[in-house]
């Protein structure tokens, strides 16, 4: 019953799909409105199928459906209730399930919001849309159909994945992906509409899409980190990124996407830019479909590795048909994308995007090429070798560095023109604070040119952006006599977009404050102990109390219990845990961590005796990584005030008397 | 024209010459830091250049030949793909279910004492959905340790 | 449009797009098995399930590789605990009975299982028409160099080696194959003329997923 609803739903939901995309080209050739309309209702009706199957699915393994054959295949009885529900993206078809419906989600928002819209450019776009939207849903009758009648219907399932229901952040992790990944695709339908409908030389595509492509960069930004966060929490090695080809897939075309916010604001204000601007959205969008593509299809290995089946094929021939139509459509457009405006000064804030926007691509060529190897060498060479983390991190610290730098550089330059005496009040702050945190960390002990150097620049950049806020919100204390936080959020609320950026900015500080700090300082120890025995790493010292064991409904528990010793005081326990599911031979392992702002002590039980009488654990200090949580934290809020509207009032620049005008005057420019 | 053509042309020289800079950056770094993939047939293979090189060792644990030494954490076990074999040594608690005959990767190098010193070594799950044979469910395993069920 | 931009630039993304074909051939996680061409590991195995109709052997009656030499040999490992396992049985049993009057030995051998647990896993999948062998302390499977299962090893009339396939077999796969190794086989012997009507039967509509999960 489930079942037949949810396949149906699909199936009447291709059909309409495909109707719909063919119906818009028609009635935009033939100038007819109403049929426009029908079309669009295609874009919604298709999200409300979609919504149907997706909810099905979440039904038949909530009710243990076993004849379904997804439910078959991850579902089972003794699975918490939360971890059925999540199960949905916990494997293959059940991902593509929830991607055809995030992108149903989309698609019907933006044309929605868009529907009333003169021109080709919007209908352009929903037809794109509705192109890839046919794309997911023949891969959910073909090789991912998740409602296949199983023929023998066994009374309970293998459950999950373990690795997947062993921690709650797998709850968090997948959905942000997909709101991030499959979001990029609603820039790239209206880049595409843009050169489908002749409007590629206005900004209109981009103005239109400016708070969609920055809400999935948000929610990508938070999925990587959010996936740092877990591969943590749960792998057991005590470290978060490991340039593992599925980790790389999703930082790819976060890397595109962060050069285009920034090159959007330079085609915006300055006229430059456009064709790149294309190159980067249409860019984007491959990158995602390839990094799927790399992850479902097996080919290259990774620790991650989803199953393998004939998914590849589709994918690869999808990834095919986009970037032979797109680059054709993109070289072929060309001529219309010339600049408008030029650069007038080789030290402005223009000069820093240009920067910024050179490394971060040299930076996702870098990764690309770094996770294409292996094939490259088997095919060349005939040789299995796999790319480690040494080449990344050798080849991609520089560029960190360099774009940490240029991350306290660009808040302090003005546009358009070279910067006048105003700069080193600026940068004084930033440049001592940077000295200051250079020579912090060589006291402490950090001796690689590298860490220096981050260290130098998070002091730098964090100053220099903290200080637009400060010197802002000081500027309109004096010209209005606000108090000083009223003035602040004032601030922030009249030019979201430019002080969301910052905040994002101090955000990525912070990041690069815990991923440095954590990286030069860990220390990590592994010794066996009988109960009564201590280790000591770092100033920290441990007991081993015990070691038990436990059954759960869904899986057994072997743990040990660790008393975190201050002198002879035990002031926490912490039990790190090995987990075992009916359906893996080997336990998962279950670190635990004690959290603190300085650092944090993490502790993985590596091996025991049978008889309880030894356990050997690893002990890791890792200093800072929490910040690097709290840091993605900060970059969300920042994207979130970007994306929240302006509010509506006469801005300060407009309707000021002279005298605020002029005070103003000596802030940064506002943004359109 | 002249002008912006060869502008046109100077920006498409520097283009390539970034091109060319970042091309052999990316070879200088893959050529040096390429972990291969070998069996222990391919590496006893390679000979003189098989040793001190990052190598990805993939195999069997040869039965019998686990030694693991919970006081020094030492452990050394041979890897075998049926036609050769290497002694591998690596520090650090084996994987739980560490046993006899068990698919390996190892990662690490090949010293010329003979022996292949591991930094990683990771347990090849055959399978997704493997459960323990008899006598390896954890709930017989460690019935000493286990405090009662429910929770 | 400018069609010769368009169409420069649609031709520079062909090697790439090469790539990733040539790459879908690959299997990254497959250790290449050094067994091919090589005369396949002797074992000798006892039968814990029979098997069905002419393809029946005793249980407790001991299977010699040695003995099934000049004929092909596909050689099944699986267990109870496999899913995978799951998806290729029906098909095995299949073929193994449409071929059971033909010159090849269907075997299947337990991988790190019980018996009791094998015997009740066959009853459960409906039967399986030929019979399995146990392998305790799976020495076999270390002798093939097994990484997992279901892994399947076809030997040839002259008892190598001649392909490993891992994952579930296809019905491509399984009778294409056979039928090279008989007709290799016959054309050694010289003794037969019929090349076999390979292509009749098809396969049944079954959808065989790939889960190998590697």
């Amino acid at each position: 019953m489930t079942r037949l609803l949810a396949s149906n739903a699909v199936l009447v939901g291709l059909v309409i799909t495909a109707l719909g995309a063919i119906l818009i080209p028609v009635a935009i050739r033939r100038g007819r409105r109403d049929w426009l309309m029908l079309g669009y209702a295609a874009v919604y009706t298709n999200f409300v199928l979609i919504t149907v199957a997706t909810l099905a699915l979440v039904w038949g393994l909530v009710s243990h459906d076993f004849s379904i054959s997804y439910v078959a295949q991850v579902g089972s009885r003794a699975t918490p209730l939360l971890y059925t529900i999540i199960s949905l993206w916990g494997a293959l078809e059940g991902s593509i399930v929830f991607w055809a419906w995030v992108l149903g989600m989309y698609a019907a928002a933006v044309v929605w919001f868009n529907r009333k819209r003169e021109g080709n450019l919007v209908p352009y776009a929903a037809f794109t849309l509705l192109l890839v939207a046919l794309f997911f849903h023949i891969l959910l009758i073909g090789p991912a159909n998740p409602f296949l009648l199983v023929a023998q219907v066994l009374p309970d399932g293998p459950g999950p994945n373990p690795l997947l229901q062993n921690h709650i952040l797998m709850a968090v992790h997948p959905p942000l992906l997909y709101l991030g990944y499959v979001g990029m695709t609603v820039p790239f339908a209206f880049a595409m509409g843009a050169m489908f409908s002749g409007e590629v030389a206005s900004d209109d595509w981009m103005r239109l899409t400016r708070r969609w492509t920055l809400s999935a960069w948000g929610f990508l930004t938070a999925a990587i980190i959010a996936g740092m966060w877990w591969s943590y929490e749960v792998l057991g090695w005590g470290g978060y990124w490991a340039w593992d080809p599925v980790e790389n897939a999703s930082f790819i075309p976060w890397l595109t996407c962060t050069a285009y916010l920034h090159s959007a604001m330079v085609q915006e204000r300055r006229g430059m830019l456009k064709l790149w601007n294309l190159n980067l959205m249409v860019g984007t969008f491959v990158l995602t479909m390839l990094g799927t593509f790399l992850t479902r299809s097996g080919i290259i290995s990774s620790v991650h590795a989803f199953t393998q089946g004939t998914i590849g094929f589709y994918f690869l021939t999808f990834i095919a048909i986009v970037l032979l139509a797109t680059l054709a459509m993109v070289a072929g457009n060309s001529d219309k994308l010339g600049s408008t405006g030029k650069l007038d000064a080789a030290f402005s804030r223009e000069t820093v995007f240009l920067l910024n926007n050179l490394f971060l691509t040299v930076f996702m060529f870098t990764v690309l090429i770094g996770t294409l190897f292996p094939l490259v060498a088997e095919l060349v060479r005939g040789v299995k070798v796999s790319v480690g983390e040494p080449f990344f991190n050798r080849m991609t610290l520089p560029l960190m560095v360099a774009l940490l730098f240029l991350l306290g550089v660009g808040p302090a330059l003005p546009w358009k023109r070279a910067p006048g005496p105003e700069l080193k009040a600026k940068l004084l702050p930033g440049v001592i604070l940077g000295i200051l945190g250079g020579a912090a960390g060589l006291l402490a002990g950090a001796r690689s040119p590298y860490a220096i150097l981050a260290f130098t620049f998070v002091g730098f950049s964090g100053a220099v952006n903290i200080g637009e806020f400060v010197s802002g919100a000081n500027a309109r204390v004096r010209a209005h006599g606000e108090a000083w936080l009223v003035a602040l959020s004032r601030l922030v609320s009249g030019n979201r977009r430019r002080y969301g950026g910052y905040t994002a900015h101090l955000g990525i500080v912070l990041v690069a404050l815990g991923v440095t700090a954590s990286g030069t300082f860990k220390t990590e120890r592994e010794a066996t102990l009988k109960p009564g025995e201590t280790i000591t790493l770092a100033g920290h010292t441990v007991r081993l109390k015990e070691v038990w064991g436990r059954e759960e409904k869904q899986r057994q528990v072997i743990g040990a219990t660790m008393e975190v010793m201050d002198g002879e005081r035990v002031i926490g326990t912490v039990e790190p845990r090995m987990n075992y599911y009916p359906t893996s031979q080997q336990p998962v392992p279950t670190p635990q961590v004690r959290s603190s702002l300085t650092g944090d002590l993490y502790l993985n039980l590596m091996a025991f005796k049978q008889d309880g009488s030894n356990a050997t654990v690893k002990v890791i200090w890792e200093p800072f990584v929490s910040w690097i949580w709290f840091g993605g934290f900060v970059i969300c809020i920042g994207s979130i005030i970007g994306i929240l509207p302006a509010r509506k009032r006469s801005g300060v620049a407009a309707s000021a008397p002279a005298s605020v005008r002029k005070a103003a005057a000596a802030l940064p420019e506002r943004q359109p | 024209m002249t002008v912006t053509k060869k502008r046109k042309w100077g920006a498409l020289a520097a283009v390539g010459v970034l091109a060319i800079a970042f091309a052999w950056l990316i070879y200088g770094g893959l050529d040096s830091n390429v972990v291969y993939f070998l069996t222990p047939k391919e590496l006893a293979a390679k000979g003189e250049k098989g040793y001190d090189v990052p190598v990805r060792l993939g195999g069997q644990v040869k039965p019998g030949s686990v030694k693991w030494d919970d006081k020094t954490l030492d452990l050394q076990f041979r890897v075998t793909d049926g036609a050769s074999e290497i002694a591998v040594r690596s520090k650090g608690a084996p994987p739980q279910m560490f046993k006899d005959g068990m698919g390996v990767v190892v990662e690490g190098r090949y010293g010329r004492d003979g022996v292949f010193q591991s930094t990683s070594l990771m347990v090849k799950h055959s399978n997704e959905y493997k459960a323990p044979a008899k006598g390896e469910r954890p709930a017989e395993m460690y019935k000493s340790l286990m405090k009662g069920s429910g929770a | 449009m400018n069609w010769k931009r368009a169409t420069i630039a649609a031709l520079t993304a062909a090697p790439v797009i090469g790539l990733l074909a040539w790459g879908m051939t690959r299997d990254p996680n497959d250790i290449p098995s050094p067994l091919p061409g090589r005369e396949a590991p002797a074992f000798q195995l006892a039968v814990f399930a029979p098997g069905q109709g002419d393809l029946q052997r005793p249980v407790g009656d001991t299977v010699r590789l040695a003995d099934l030499r000049g004929q092909v040999v596909v050689l099944n490992f699986w267990a109870s605990w496999c899913l995978a396992c799951r998806d290729e049985h029906a098909l095995l049993s299949t073929v193994a009975r449409e071929y059971s009057n033909r010159p090849v030995k269907f075997l299947g051998v337990l991988y790190n299982d019980v018996p009791d647990k094998g015997t009740a896993w066959i009853a459960e999948m409906g039967g399986q028409s030929y019979p399995s062998v146990d392998d305790p302390g799976a020495r076999v499977a270390i002798d093939y160099g097994l990484y997992g299962v279901p892994e399947t090893f076809f030997l040839d009339v002259n008892g190598r080696v001649a392909y490993k396939h891992t994952g579930p077999v296809t019905s491509t796969v399984l009778r294409l194959k056979i039928d090279s190794l008989m007709a290799a086989g016959a054309a050694t012997d010289a003794t037969s003329g019929a090349s076999g009507d390979s292509a009749k039967a098809d396969a049944p509509g079954k959808n065989v997923k790939a889960r190998t999960g590697r």
